[in-house]
């Protein structure tokens, strides 16, 4: 199964520079997570300054440019981990070296087959397909 | 440059299943997104009760298993795409297939360029 680790961050905390010893201690857990076999990806996002959001109406798109100030939680990263189990995949959440006050969801991530019966036949084979190509294997 | 872009939703789309004539939709869009070559990933994510919270205070870490009651929104699913430019990868999301009120949050993914000091 494969889950997304996503770290929570807000609009005051992102424009904190996190100390040198904070990058220390995520390229160690990174470093866990790839001797353990299951690393995926581990990304950053920039500032939200740098983002957009595109929202849709109706066959219309509106774009509003970052920063979003007034949101409550934005997302600073991610991870992507490849596991047994939710129980499994919290464990890991746990040994992330955040600090007072940080957050992470966790989340499934879907495989073609959770769609099976809703999904057409021919976009589970594109999809499945795709996936090999991409090289986003499901367990 | 790549850049994350995120389904945002409030959860309420969980409720129902997905309508077949959406996947096709999504299924059709993500191939243009793949035969331009820029696409890097694409992935749904599953309702929240199949996921946790987890939050860290005095070095321990607390669990707390979804549904999350408090959130107002949620990642529903992602893209990564790599693109030349924010415009592109903006351009590139206002032919998602949605129509009704949705809305994708675009991120930049930080890149080891983006830190020259650190060693």
């Amino acid at each position: 199964m494969r889950f997304m680790i996503i770290v929570k961050n807000d609009p005051q905390s992102e424009q904190q520079t996190p100390p040198p010893e904070l990058f220390a201690a995520m390229g160690r857990y990174n470093q866990s997570l790839l001797d353990a076999g299951i690393l995926l990806a581990a990304e950053g996002l920039s500032n939200s300054r740098e983002g957009a959001q595109v929202t849709f109406q109706k066959g219309r798109t509106s774009v509003k440019d970052g920063p979003f100030a007034e949101a409550k939680e934005l997302i600073g990263g991610f991870w992507i981990i490849q596991v047994k189990s939710k129980d499994e995949a919290v464990e890991w959440a746990r040994r992330i070296p955040l600090n007072e006050g940080g957050a992470v969801e966790v989340r499934r991530v879907s495989e073609p087959r959770d769609f099976e019966g809703v999904m057409p036949p021919a976009t589970t084979a594109q999809e499945e397909a795709m996936r090999d190509i991409l090289g986003n294997k499901s367990n | 440059m790549r850049f994350l872009v995120m389904v945002k939703h409030d959860g309420k789309l969980y409720e129902t299943p997905p309508k077949r004539a959406d996947m096709e939709a999504m299924g059709k869009y993500n191939q243009t997104l793949r035969d331009a070559g820029v696409l890097v990933t694409v992935d749904g994510l599953l309702a929240p009760s199949y996921g946790a919270r987890v939050t860290y205070k005095n070095g321990e870490a607390t669990v707390k298993d979804g549904p999350f009651t408090e959130s107002k929104e949620l990642v529903a699913g992602f893209w990564i795409l790599e693109v030349k430019s924010k415009e592109e990868a903006i351009d590139w999301t206002r032919h998602i297939p949605f129509r009704s009120g949705e809305s994708v949050e675009i991120r930049r993914i930080a890149e080891m360029s983006d830190f020259p000091d650190l060693k």
